[in-house]
């Protein structure tokens, strides 16, 4: 081993072993000019602006929270940033095109690489590609249980929901659904995963051991569009991102009624919530804004203004 | 010693058997043929779409072959077989494939012309858009932008919405040239033919052409989900290029009457 890589492992080392405090931050990626919104939990006012890589998209955070991820997809990495300090830290090559990724309980970032019709794993440590996964066309969601048993890969052109077995990397299930399906996630129990698709402007609770669809509903918009999709701290409610219906729809995570549409800016992608699930955040990517909503009123308490097409945001808490 | 060799011929062909049994019991094949010219873009839509739909096929058992014949070898060629017959020839050649092949979908790639979709002929599938559909689309945007000559188009290689772009990128990379609307019509034709063979196991060609014009909802990578008129017509959006640039898409915002895609072309049959 080189004495340089030997020097690279030993600061990571140093790096992980040191918890890092959670800032609260609220970061996010703004795809159109290249930067990296940094928004005071607190105050909910922009701290600051980064300017990231070409056209950053995915975005995560390591489990222990020490090091946040952005897929900075024209340039076929993921850039390493320090939320604590701001400082880009290293990158990793990500294949082709990465544009969403997810990160397993044991630190690996699975990768959909749009171009390529494969799913990868990558030690973001090393850099190192632990395995690619043919998929297929499109891959664009991953999600990953929180058993770490599980990750779904949505292939937006052949339409499926590709469940990968962990450790094994093979494909358990190739469930047929919606067309164009975007992303999904998975309860706490990791036995049932909720997904979108964004053509068919559907959302569909499917059963992970069998891999089969048990409901599935519109979004009640024609324009819905349906991107990101979470669940409630109880988990009887799931929050939709609406697309170009510019709403969050709240459905009954058991029927799919509609309990609520929130209005929000236009083209609504990403969400995320605070660990306590007392608040979510959406981009809202053609207004260039991100909306606060307060889950117990189910509100929007604040609009932030960000940079040019907001796509991924993530809450460091 | 003879025995044994017996024997064991035995257990290899009864293996082999059992093997080719299970393989042909859960696979299902499908197949297209092209009709037209090799070096048409038509034809280089058909093989991008071939190749999507196989590597949906793989995840789903499922199989997609293609034969490629000229015009000049038409009434000679035996089309019993295929799912689905793909044609770039002239009108002629066209009229006469949809009537000695009644029960099959016959996809018209590359005829742009008013009257033949007026016909309404039962098994015509049009994934091309007619002439009026592009002047409809000119009008509109007209309306608009007055002093603008833009033209219509079904497709562009600088489409980038509804992840246009990565169908694109996936055409380059594997043909080197950009998409045009004749590849596309090519690949659509495929791709709704293999969803619906995926989605429904449907091998049988009346079953098929039923399906494509009365259950569709494509894609198609333009946005919205695509059907089929009685004219036999594909609904699509439609982009208006200028100085090889996407300056709008048709139907024009503010201007065309919902329900909007049919604002573009003829939608009635001839008496």
């Amino acid at each position: 081993m080189k004495f340089a890589n030997i020097l690279i492992l030993s600061a990571v080392f140093i790096f992980n072993s040191v918890s890092a405090e959670p800032t609260g931050r609220i970061f996010v990626t703004n795809e159109r000019d290249d930067t990296l919104t940094v928004i005071n939990g607190n105050t909910l006012d922009v701290e600051t602006t980064i300017e990231i890589g070409e056209r950053p998209r995915g975005i995560g955070l390591s489990p222990d929270g020490s090091e946040l991820y952005v897929a900075v997809s024209e340039e076929n990495k993921i850039r390493v940033v320090d939320p604590v300090s701001l400082k880009i830290l290293r990158d990793f090559e990500a294949g082709s095109d990465p544009e969403t990724f997810a990160v397993h309980p044991n630190g690996n970032v699975y990768v959909s690489n749009e171009d390529e019709a494969k799913a990868s794993a990558f030690n973001p440590k090393t850099g190192e590609m632990l395995v690619e996964i043919q998929v297929g066309l499109e891959p664009e969601g991953v999600a990953i249980s929180p058993d770490g048993k599980r990750v779904i890969v949505t292939s937006e052109s052949t339409n499926m929901l590709h469940v990968i077995k962990v450790p094994e990397h093979t494909i358990e299930h190739n469930i047929l659904v919606g067309s164009r399906p975007r992303a999904a996630t998975f309860t706490r129990t990791s036995d049932i995963a909720y997904a979108t698709a964004e053509i068919s402007g559907e959302v569909m609770k499917v059963d992970m051991n069998t891999g089969k669809v048990l409901l599935k509903a519109g979004t009640g918009h024609e324009k819905s569009k349906p991107k990101d999709v979470l669940l409630s701290k109880d988990e009887s409610v799931i929050y939709v991102a609406g697309g170009r219906s510019n709403k969050v729809k709240v459905m009954d995570a058991n029927t799919f009624e509609i309990i609520k549409m929130i209005p929000v800016g236009k083209r609504v992608w990403g969400l995320a919530m605070t660990k306590d699930k007392k608040k979510l955040f959406t981009t809202d990517g053609v207004s260039g804004t991100v909306s606060v909503i307060d889950t117990d009123k189910n509100d929007v308490i604040k609009t932030i203004k960000v940079g040019e097409f907001p796509w991924g945001v993530v809450v460091h808490d | 010693m003879f025995k044994n060799i017996i024997l064991k011929i035995t257990y290899f062909f009864m293996i082999t058997f059992i093997c080719l049994a299970k393989v042909s019991a859960n696979t299902i094949e499908a197949n297209f043929v092209y009709v037209g010219d090799e070096g048409s873009s038509a034809l280089l839509g058909v093989k991008q779409g071939l190749k999507e739909a196989n590597l949906q096929g793989q995840f789903l058992n499922q199989k997609y072959n293609l034969d490629v014949i000229s015009s000049a070898k038409v009434t000679e060629h035996d089309f019993s077989g295929y799912i689905a017959i793909l044609t770039a020839v002239d009108i002629n050649t066209y009229k006469a494939l949809t009537s000695t092949h009644p029960d099959m979908p016959v996809f018209n790639l590359s005829i742009n012309d008013d009257d033949l979709r007026a016909e309404c002929i039962n098994n015509a599938l049009h994934t091309i858009p007619s002439l009026r559909m592009k002047s409809d689309a000119e009008k509109q945007w007209k309306k608009k932008e007055t002093d603008s000559d833009a033209r219509a188009q079904a497709w562009h290689h600088d489409f980038k919405k509804f992840a246009a772009r990565d169908l694109n990128k996936r055409f380059k990379k594997n043909h080197k040239i950009e998409m045009d609307d004749y590849a596309w019509a090519g690949w659509a034709a495929v791709k709704m033919t293999s969803d619906t063979v995926a989605r429904t196991n449907i091998v049988n060609t009346s079953e098929m052409l039923n399906y494509l014009k009365q259950d569709l909802v494509f894609d198609g990578q333009k946005g919205s989900n695509m059907n089929f008129r009685e004219t036999g017509q594909l609904r699509q959006l439609m982009l208006l290029i200028e100085n090889n640039k996407i300056v709008a898409e048709a139907p024009v915002r503010g201007v065309a009457k919902p329900p909007t895609l049919d604002s573009l072309g003829t939608l009635s049959c001839e008496k």
